[in-house]
C-alpha cells in the first residue's frame, strides 16, 4: 500500500515543487468547464459527421 | 546487364531511349527525369532484369492472366553524384573514399515496369536531388542491394499509378504503408496488388479497382495495415475553417504522412512535408498558428516525381487549399484529437500570468504528437536550455507513450527557430478532461500536473516550480520528425 502510494505520487520525487494558489487557476478552469470543453465535445461530434459524408467520395484521378 | 549513363546536361537522359526496349517508356522517363532531377545527379547506372517485388504482386494477380504478354522483370535506374564511377568489365563501382562511403554519394533510385504506360514504379528519391523539392520532407532510411553493395537512401516511397489496377488513392496508401514499414518496426510491409485488395471487403476481381476508390476505402486500408485511422473533413458550410488545416499541418509536423484527398478534382495524394514562408517582422498583433506561417506542402502524387510543393493558395493545377479531408494513420494510443488540441491551446492563455507566456496576441502557436522519449531525448541533447529541477521533472513525469506538444513563440523568437514556452498535453486524454496536462513551462516558472490525482483533486493534483533564468532568449524550436532538404 505505502508502496503503491509512494509510486504514485510524483511530486515526491521532483524537487523544488511548491503549492499553486488556486485562485490563480480559477479562469483557467472556468473557461474549460464552461467553454472549452462543451465546444470540444461539439466539433468532434460535427468532424464525426462531416467524415461521414466525405466517406463516398470518388477518387480515380 | 549493368550500363552505366555519364550526365554532362540532362539531355545525355535521352540515352535511356536507346539503352531500354519501349515497353519501359524510357522517352517518357527521360523527359520527367530531365525537368524533376538536379544537375548534381552525374551518373545513372541502369541495372536491368531486377526482380521488384510491387511489379511482380501486380504481374503474379493481373498482367500474367493478361492476352497481351509482359515481362516478369524491371529495370532500374541508380542515380549518384559526379564522384563516382562505374567499372563496366570488374562490376564495381568506385568512390574516392572507398566503396564503404557510397551512400554518401548515392542519391536513389527509380524502377521502371514493363508496361507500356505509367511505367514509374516503386521510386525513392532523395528530396536533396529533387528540384524544387520542398525544404522539409518526411523521410526512412531505406536499403539498396544493388551489384553486392548496401546503400541507403534516405527518402519518401513514389510510384506512377498503374491505371488499369490502382488509382491516385491506391498510390498514396502505398506510399504512406511503405513509409510505415521502413520507417517503424511494427508495420509489416504491403505490396502495390495487396493494397488494392485491402480496399474491399472481397477481391472485387479484374478491373474493378481502376473504377475508382471511395475516401471510405483508403480508411479501410490503413485499418487493415494495423494503424487507427483518423479522417478529417473540412466543413464546406463555413466560409472557411481554419481549424482544419492546422490540424492537418500538426499532423504533418509530428512526422505523419497524410492521404489527402481532394474532391473537386477527384484526386488524392500523400502529403509529406511543407515550406515555411520567410519570417517577416509584421508587428501586426493577433495570435497566429504554424499553419499561418507554411507557404507550400509537399505532395507525393502519382502523376509527378515526389515532394512537389504546393502553395497554400493561388496554385496550378490546385492548391494546398484544395484538400477537403484527409485520413493520418495514427498509433493506437493517441485519444486526444488535434481538434481538442486546437481548442485548447489558446486557452491556456488564461495560465499565462502564472507561467509567464508571451502577450497571446503577439503568439505564433505550433502543436505536434511526439513521444515521451523523444521528448526527453531532445531535452537530454540540450541540457543547458533547462534549469536542472525543470529537465529533472522532464525526466521525472511518467507519460504515456504519446504526448501533444503545443509551442509558444512571439514573431522574433519565430524566426530563429526558437520558443518562449511549451506546453505537454496527455495524447491519451479524454475529451472531458479539464486539466489534460502534464506540464506547462517558460523560461521562468513551471505548472507541473500530477495526472494521478488532478482529475479529483485540483489542488493537490498541481504544483508550481520557479527557474532559475538560463541566460538564452528562448528554447529551440522542437523540430524532430522532418529531414531539412540539403539541396544540391
Amino acid at each position: 500500500m505505502d508502496y503503491e502510494k509512494k509510486e504514485g505520487d510524483v511530486f515526491e520525487a521532483i524537487e523544488g515543487l511548491t503549492p499553486v494558489d488556486p485562485t490563480a487557476l480559477a479562469d483557467f478552469q472556468r473557461a474549460m468547464n464552461d467553454e472549452v470543453i462543451p465546444e470540444i465535445v461539439k466539433v468532434v461530434q460535427e468532424r464525426r459527421m462531416l467524415a461521414a459524408e466525405s466517406r463516398h467520395w470518388q477518387l480515380k484521378c | 546487364m549493368y550500363t552505366w549513363i555519364s550526365l554532362n546536361s540532362s539531355n545525355d537522359l535521352t540515352k535511356l531511349e536507346t539503352e531500354l526496349s519501349t515497353e519501359y517508356g524510357p522517352g517518357r522517363v527521360a523527359k520527367k527525369l530531365a525537368g524533376g532531377i538536379s544537375s548534381a545527379v552525374k551518373g545513372v547506372l541502369i541495372e536491368r532484369n531486377y526482380v521488384d517485388k510491387d511489379y511482380r504482386s501486380t504481374y503474379y494477380n493481373f498482367y500474367a492472366k493478361k492476352g497481351q504478354r509482359y515481362r516478369a522483370d524491371c529495370v532500374r535506374l541508380h542515380f549518384f553524384d559526379g564522384t563516382v564511377t562505374f567499372d563496366e568489365n570488374a562490376l564495381k563501382l568506385n568512390c574516392p573514399e572507398g566503396a564503404r562511403q557510397l551512400s554518401d554519394h548515392y542519391f536513389g533510385f527509380v524502377v521502371l515496369r514493363p508496361t507500356g504506360i505509367a511505367t514509374i514504379g516503386r521510386s525513392i528519391v532523395s528530396p536533396d536531388v529533387r528540384s524544387g523539392a520542398s525544404r522539409y520532407i518526411i523521410t526512412a532510411r531505406h536499403k539498396v542491394h544493388l551489384l553486392g553493395y548496401k546503400l541507403f537512401i534516405e527518402g519518401f516511397p513514389s510510384m506512377d499509378q498503374h491505371i488499369d489496377i490502382s488509382v491516385c488513392a491506391h498510390a498514396a496508401c502505398w506510399s504512406i504503408l511503405r513509409h510505415y514499414s521502413e520507417r517503424y518496426n511494427m508495420y509489416r510491409e504491403f505490396l502495390t496488388h495487396d493494397i488494392t485488395l485491402m480496399a474491399h471487403q472481397f477481391d472485387p476481381g479484374g478491373l474493378i479497382p481502376s473504377k475508382g476508390l471511395e475516401v471510405s476505402h483508403a480508411e479501410r486500408v490503413f485499418q487493415e495495415a494495423g494503424t487507427f485511422p483518423v479522417h478529417v473533413t473540412r466543413d464546406n458550410t463555413k466560409s472557411s475553417d481554419p481549424s482544419f488545416y492546422r490540424q492537418l499541418s500538426a499532423y504533418v509536423e509530428s512526422g505523419f504522412p497524410l492521404f489527402a484527398a481532394m474532391h473537386k478534382h477527384g484526386h488524392a495524394v500523400a502529403v509529406v512535408g511543407y515550406d515555411w514562408r520567410t519570417p517577416v517582422n509584421t508587428a501586426i498583433p493577433g495570435m497566429r498558428y504554424a499553419w499561418d506561417e507554411i507557404q507550400a506542402l509537399a505532395f507525393v502524387d502519382d502523376n509527378h516525381l515526389p515532394y512537389i510543393p504546393v502553395l497554400v493558395a493561388g496554385g496550378t493545377p490546385y492548391s494546398s487549399e484544395d484538400i477537403d479531408a484527409f485520413i493520418v494513420a495514427l498509433p493506437e494510443k493517441v485519444f486526444y484529437p488535434a481538434d481538442a488540441v486546437d481548442r485548447l491551446a489558446p486557452t491556456l492563455f488564461k495560465l499565462g500570468a502564472v507561467v509567464g507566456l508571451p502577450p497571446q496576441d503577439q503568439t505564433i502557436i505550433r502543436y505536434f504528437i511526439t513521444t515521451g522519449s523523444a521528448l526527453r531525448h531532445f531535452v537530454r541533447q540540450r541540457e543547458s536550455e533547462f534549469d536542472p529541477k525543470l529537465l529533472a521533472t522532464i525526466m521525472t513525469l511518467p507519460y504515456a507513450q504519446f504526448v501533444w506538444i503545443v509551442e509558444f513563440a512571439t514573431e522574433a523568437q519565430w524566426a530563429v527557430d526558437q520558443v518562449a514556452a511549451r506546453a505537454v498535453i496527455d495524447a491519451t486524454a479524454s475529451l472531458r478532461e479539464p486539466m489534460p496536462l502534464w506540464l506547462i513551462h517558460s523560461g521562468a516558472k513551471a505548472l507541473v500536473f500530477n495526472r494521478r490525482t488532478v482529475s479529483t483533486d485540483l489542488q493537490a493534483g498541481i504544483r508550481g516550480l520557479q527557474l532559475a533564468d538560463m541566460g538564452h532568449a528562448g528554447f529551440t524550436r522542437m523540430e524532430q520528425n522532418l529531414r531539412p532538404t540539403q539541396t544540391k
